[in-house]
């Protein structure tokens, strides 16, 4: 089955409710940024688009009503509010989802009652301006580390108001100047002076408020972690470099915090001396990453001790790559699944648990089960579950090395893994230790 | 943002002690027993021998019990269900006596006369062999040794106020549970906690003389034997949410949904009524793990 053809009935379906209220070739991209792009379920799909173009149809889907909220009050589980507020602070840029390059537009809103983040999603339609105020319409929020941000997707509406609003200032950016170490930089540091070395640089060219401008990114490291960096000024920065950053900022996406040099930030070239990196900058507990949110190019060693659902031998749509459950792609119907094998685990290093999601070259080498030979013992047996029984036996209660991004989202932080490996532990060298401390101790 | 709960290490001898219980009271918020060490503990890892297993329920719908011996001088207690079925279908298939690695959440359940017990109601539980198990050993040992340290530390500084403590080097959630198990249970008795220890040293390191200096006849510090009824009171949201979760799947037997008016019959005789449920469906929609794909519908994701 093409794709095309689980757009149509929708198409169909849709075009009889809606008469006349959409043109045909609107209505059908429509369906297509649901169903496609943010594989949406497709009556929930349904239930948005006609309320997106007959707002006055209660339809018989269950819709929550729209509510006027101030900042303030926000839980972070509103599904569908009004706000009216002023741009504290915004930026635009590209992210990919599912390997689609979407625009998203982020920064910080005020009202009277404080501030919060935002995020507007695949809307090119849409230009703020630092300073103005405007009515976010149809948004909704999410909590993340205890703080409600509020999003606005395809349904949302942002008009411009002809009005001030009186900013009350919770918590970015924050006044208190703070000199910190980069692996304890976290969201909501609004004035933040660190020193590390520039490990890589990356000029780009990007359209931010309507006009041209460079971008130079790349990572920034010290003894305690690496962070990504940008910098909307040129630093004259150079790889190799060991600076000192004063009045950044950091802003977090997905989780990973970002440091980021604006207008108020000064650089300065410092003594190489300063930052001494080796092999230990990456390691972290659990519980260190988990504090600041997420990170990047960490090295975590801990207890696999679980294997969740999805993992083993999958089958993966042609068309879209998602994985497929009983031969049924969420979006495509019936297709014949590309296999694949992947693990979905649990690390847990006592300090606290991430999950981490493992690829197929990854999972073929520590188990060393190959996907054909996955294949063939999933045949054998007339039944896939065989083979994330037999990685569960391999890989579980047993002390694993993995490195990679560690990213948070409502689904807490999950690690993609780009290594992993079993960590051997020497437990009687480890007993012996702990006696001799104990023994000097007691 | 769901962040999920540290499986902690300890010894049967610090977990059996953990009596008394922090409800959580918000919706999502999860319910903590306190140890004597102050660890405030929702979920373990544990590992030790399965000495005994018994289905006191049926095989439809099998309550098992068993035992596990994590070192010379303790045992802890599990209690599977229905509602944990991989752990339930694991357990049936494991011949008794091996050595078992168990993630599961902690339960307290008190009898009628008012004694409190322990037991873990196991997420999985696996068969390990002897490093494996010898590893856990280490790590409870390191841990157990960790939480003996903070309490001293709190002790000596003699204050009750969590500040003092973050402000002598105790995490914040330490300092917490530290408090919170000074003023429930007084000062432990550190033999209980360091006799584990050395028998967990000695076991790893069998040619060695491993002495702390402890007398040697601390009585073992467990119950004999515990009842757990199968419509025990102790259960909290995360329970209720596993139980609509599992209805949620029996019923979906058209692929379209469980019919609603169904679900809050078949939760009634769980014991969950239609408010709870109400709450329970959000909470679980919020969470993004279940939809209503009509008026009349709920379906999990
Ligand atoms: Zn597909």
């Amino acid at each position: 089955m093409n794709k095309e053809d689980r757009i149509t009935p929708l198409f169909e379906d849709l075009k009889k409710v809606l008469e006349g209220k959409v043109e045909d070739a609107q209505l059908r991209n429509t369906i297509k940024t649901y169903i496609e792009d943010y594989g949406v379920d497709e009556n929930r799909a349904k239930a948005a688009i006609i309320k997106k173009f007959d707002p006055s149809t209660t339809s018989g889907f269950v819709t929550a009503d729209t509510v006027s909220k101030k900042i303030g009050d926000l839980t972070g589980t509103e599904m569908n509010i009004d706000l009216t507020v002023k741009i504290v602070y915004v930026e635009s840029r590209e992210v990919s989802i599912r390997g689609k390059a979407t625009p998203i537009l982020s920064g910080i809103i005020g009202d009277d009652t404080g501030t919060c983040s935002f995020t507007i999603w695949d809307r090119d339609d849409i230009t703020l301006i630092k300073g103005g105020t405007y009515s976010f319409r149809n948004a909704y929020t999410k909590l993340f580390r205890n703080q409600a941000q509020v999003n606005i997707g395809t349904r949302g509406k942002i008009e411009e108001v002809d009005a001030d609003i009186d900013v009350r200032s919770t918590q970015m950016p924050s006044s208190e100047p703070t000199v910190a170490k980069i692996g304890d930089l976290t969201e909501g540091m609004g004035s933040v002076t660190v020193t590390g070395r520039i490990l890589s640089i990356e000029a780009r060219n990007v359209i931010a408020n309507n006009e041209p401008k460079t971008v130079y990114s790349g990572i920034i490291s010290d003894e305690s972690g690496k962070v990504q960096y940008s910098a909307w000024n040129d630093f004259s920065l150079n790889e190799g470099d060991t600076i000192r950053v004063k009045n950044a900022y950091v802003r977090s996406w997905r989780g990973i915090p970002q440091l980021n040099m604006g207008d108020r930030t000064e650089v300065e070239k410092v003594d190489d001396n300063l930052i001494e990196l080796d092999d230990t900058v990456n390691r972290r507990t659990v519980a260190e990453v988990i504090n600041v949110g997420g990170a990047i190019d960490v090295e975590i060693d801990g207890m696999a001790i679980d294997l969740r659902e999805g993992s083993g031998l999958i089958g993966r749509c042609p068309t879209c790559n998602r994985a497929v459950r009983d031969g049924e792609c969420s979006l495509h119907g019936r297709v014949e699944p590309v296999a694949d094998l992947r693990m979905k685990l649990i690390i847990d290093d006592g300090t606290g648990a991430i999950s981490a999601i493992v690829d197929r070259g990854n999972t073929e080498g520590i188990t060393g089960i190959s996907l054909s030979e996955a294949e063939r013992m999933s045949g054998d047996a007339g039944d896939p579950s065989v083979v994330s029984r037999r990685i569960a036996e391999i890989v579980l209660m047993r002390k694993v090395s993995v490195n990679g991004n560690v990213l948070s989202d409502e689904y807490g932080p999950t690690m993609i893994v780009k290594g992993i490996s079993f960590k051997p532990v020497d437990v009687k060298a480890g007993a012996e230790r702990l006696y001799e401390e104990m023994e000097a101790t007691l | 943002m769901n962040i999920r709960e540290v499986a902690w290490r300890l010894f049967s001898a610090e977990l059996n002690g953990a009596v008394y219980e922090i409800k959580g009271e918000a919706e999502k918020s999860p319910s903590y027993a306190v140890t004597p060490l102050g660890a405030m503990v929702n979920r373990v890892l544990m590992a030790g021998v399965l000495t005994e297993k018994e289905n006191v329920g049926t095989e439809d719908d099998p309550l098992w019990r068993g035992r596990v011996q994590d070192t010379l001088s303790g045992s802890f207690y599990i209690n599977i269900g229905r509602f944990q079925p991989e752990a339930a279908e694991a357990i049936a298939g494991i011949d008794t006596p091996a050595y078992v690695a168990v993630v599961g959440k902690v339960r307290t359940y008190t009898t009628d006369d008012g004694r409190t017990f322990v037991s873990v109601r196991p997420e999985t539980i696996s068969v390990i062999d002897e490093p494996a198990r010898d590893l856990w050993l280490l790590e409870a040992a390191e841990s157990s040794w960790s939480r003996l340290k903070t309490m001293r530390k709190a002790i000596s500084a003699g204050t009750a106020d969590k500040k003092d403590l973050v402000s002598l080097g105790i995490r914040e959630k330490d300092a917490e549970g530290v408090l919170i198990a000074l003023d429930q249970y007084g000062t432990p008795n550190s033999m209980t906690y360091l006799k584990p220890i050395q028998n967990a040293i000695r076991t790893i390191l069998p040619d060695h003389s491993i002495d702390l200096g402890l007398p040697e006849d601390i009585p073992d510090d467990y119950p004999d034997e515990i009842e757990i009824e199968p419509g025990s009171t102790a259960r909290d949201n995360a329970d209720m949410e596993d139980i609509v979760l599992r209805l949620l799947e029996e019923l979906d037997t058209d692929g379209k949904g469980a019919l609603r008016e169904e679900l809050e019959s078949k939760a009634m005789v769980e014991g969950i009524t239609s408010m709870e449920l109400e709450e329970i469906t959000n909470t679980l929609m919020d969470k993004g793990l279940v939809y209503e794909p009509n008026i009349r519908h709920l379906k999990r994701i």
